[in-house]
């Protein structure tokens, strides 16, 4: 258990000190002269550039440079944002809880919705309900969501009016401290009446339209690996005993169907962090995919470098998570190496 | 030739010849309504964007200007716009049809370049030890990067366009081809008939390309397929951030982005162009899917 740990935690290293590789190597080559890409300003003096490129560092050699770069981020410094001077770490930080919210709620309708869906295809199999599903989960997995946000939006706020357009809580009504960033908790700790109901408005319709990816999946992946499992010898012995259909498909199948499914949730951060960056810039939910954009459009690269080194090492981990919870589902892959 | 002959002998003589492999093939894939279904209408889209100059009913940049935003035909419109026209008075059917060009072409360039590259990097490291290491970790970044956040990284430093937008996408899909080729050729080189070409004195690329890459080549296709519909996605997402093929291209994500200002007053000019995104990858999804099955006849219970 322990050598499979050590093992899987320091895979990840090199894996760190590549992304890190080629974020630095890709941001110089953006086209332009280094100085001007890293200050924002344009037609710099000579003297004045010769300062610059002495103070950034960039007349070291390129391998000292890296790693100044790697002792940099070990401190935590991912250097500051060119449009508002703020440390890149900082901005990232404070709008990070926004995205989590958004894509924890968006797993969540998925698993909530997904899972029970899946395994009644699968008792179900071939019936009318069964092949809807699949039908829909086609559809679900090839969805454009930025298409399926918008659509939704003009039937769900601007027609019928149910939820709101864009944002996280309506500003002319609610104004209170937001102590953990996270929406939700932040409307239940102040005591203004409605809060939390408004704040769950404004996020019922981007969680759902981020979640249905992962939704079309996860329904997927339980019906197979539902299936596969209902056949087994085990399952039969099961029935043959007289349980209750419910007993033999809710705990005898249904805990070993769901191994693979947990690795295909762990495999869809990185799709809900990328459906975010698309979430976010429909809806105008101030998260780090929306800020991400902005910082293109403003030629922001610290950020753009910060951001994306901060979301893959995010990626990173979580995938590591699932790998150790995975192992510690299923014991064969402890013993088998 | 020495090789052939091993193999032969190495055969059971057989009495019943088997259907050849195309037709069991598509005897296997002709059961699976859906995936013939969406074959159909891929190929339909793919006549469509081929033949788009005698197909589309007007230029896909002509300005009416005496019909901005024209309603389609359902809505009380006139059957010279079919589908109406958008905000700059272009009729939206004749930038539909045009629009597959642009996808179906940054589809099938992605994967045809990323299968080859794929082909050789992952050939490359099932025979390489020290290519192995290095190949394998680049390939886990690229993974480790969300694909949208990666492409965004490459296209804000070469600059947006259609061919940057290949060369992202393809960046992008280059380590699925990777590890496959990969896995299946270490698979494969345990065999014994890649041990008998190689006493045969089989070896270098020819061993690689001639002997070894034929039998990975199933899984491949099947993943060629399926990433041209994630391509087609990634693209239009990409046009839809602004970052893909720039105005006025008739590219399908951008429109949606440019139809976005007329949510409230002209919904026509949004749904059209994501319901031909959805269909498209629909269509490429259930036909890909079904592929898979027939290749796999383990997957079929499923």
């Amino acid at each position: 258990m322990i050598r499979f740990l050590v093992k899987r935690v320091l895979l990840t290293v090199p894996t760190f000190v590549a992304l890190i590789f080629l974020v630095f190597v890709a941001i110089r080559l953006v086209p332009g002269d280094p100085v001007e890409v890293r200050v924002g300003e344009h037609g710099i003096a000579p003297e004045r550039l010769a300062l610059l490129r002495h103070e950034l560092g960039l007349d070291l050699p390129v391998w000292r440079q890296f790693l100044g770069y790697v002792w940099q981020l070990a401190h935590g410094d991912f250097g500051r944002s060119l449009s508002t001077s703020n440390p890149v770490l900082g901005e990232f930080l404070t709008l990070f809880p926004a995205t989590l919210e958004l894509a924890a709620c968006a797993m969540f309708i998925a698993v909530l919705v997904g899972i029970p869906l899946g395994v009644f295809a699968a008792v179900k199999r071939g019936s009318v309900f069964d092949q809807g599903l699949m039908g829909l989960s086609v559809t679900g997995y090839s969805m454009p969501i930025f298409w399926w946000g918008l659509l939704l939006i003009m039937l769900l706020a601007e027609r019928w009016h149910l939820v709101p357009v864009g944002g996280r809580l309506d500003l002319i009504r609610f104004d209170y401290d937001a102590p953990t960033g996270f929406m939700l908790i932040d409307s239940l700790l102040s005591d203004e009446p409605g809060a939390f109901l408004d704040a769950l408005r404004h996020l019922a319709l981007p969680a759902f339209v981020l979640g249905t990816i992962p939704l079309a999946v996860i329904a997927r992946m339980t019906r197979s690996s539902m299936l596969e499992v209902l056949s087994e010898d085990y399952v039969r012995t099961a029935r043959a005993k007289g349980l209750s259909p419910f007993r033999v498909v809710g705990l005898h199948a249904l805990r070993n169907a769901l191994i693979p499914v947990v690795t295909v949730i762990g495999l869809q951060t990185g799709t809900l962090l990328a459906g975010a960056v698309l979430t976010e810039t429909i809806f105008s939910w101030p998260g780090v995919g929306k800020w991400l954009i902005d910082a293109i459009s403003r030629r922001d690269y610290p950020s753009l470098q910060g951001g994306i080194i901060l979301i893959s090492a995010l990626v990173i981990l979580v995938n590591l998570g699932v790998d150790l919870l995975y192992g510690a589902i299923n014991p064969r892959i402890l013993h088998g190496r | 030739m020495a090789a052939d002959t091993l193999i032969t002998l190495a055969e059971e003589p057989n009495l019943h010849a088997p259907p050849s492999g195309a037709a069991n093939l598509w005897a296997a894939f002709r059961e699976n309504r859906g995936a013939v279904a969406g074959a159909a209408v891929a190929v339909a889209i793919m006549l469509l964007a081929v033949f788009a100059p005698l197909v589309a009913p007007h230029s896909p940049f002509e300005q009416f200007r005496d019909a901005i935003k024209a309603p389609p035909v359902w809505a009380g419109g006139s059957w010279r716009f079919p589908f109406g026209t958008d905000g700059a008075g272009r009729d939206i059917l004749s930038r539909l049809i045009y629009g597959a060009r642009v996808s179906l072409f940054i589809g099938f360039a992605v994967m045809a370049v990323s299968f080859g590259v794929g082909v050789v990097l992952g050939l490359t490291a099932a025979f390489n030890n020290l290519a192995d290491v290095l190949i394998t970790r680049l390939m886990d970044v690229i993974m480790a990067v969300p694909s949208l956040v990666l492409a965004i990284l490459a296209v804000a430093i070469l600059g947006p366009s259609l061919t940057n937008t290949i060369i992202a996408i393809t960046i992008v899909f280059l380590p699925r081809f990777v590890r496959l080729v990969r896995a299946s050729a270490l698979g494969e080189l345990d065999k014994d008939y890649v041990m008998a070409a190689r006493v045969a004195g089989v070896r270098g690329l020819r061993l690689a390309f001639g002997t070894v890459l034929p039998n990975c080549l199933a899984p491949l296709i099947v993943q060629a397929a399926l990433g041209v519909s994630d391509a087609i996605l990634e693209a239009a997402a990409l046009g839809f951030l602004g970052l893909g093929a720039q105005p006025p291209t008739p590219e399908w994500g951008s429109m949606l982005a440019d139809a976005r200002q007329f949510i409230r007053s002209d919904p026509w000019i949004v749904t059209l162009p994501g319901l031909a995104i959805l269909v498209t990858v629909v269509a490429i999804n259930l036909a890909g899917d079904g592929l898979r099955d027939a290749l796999d006849p383990k997957m079929r219970r499923s």
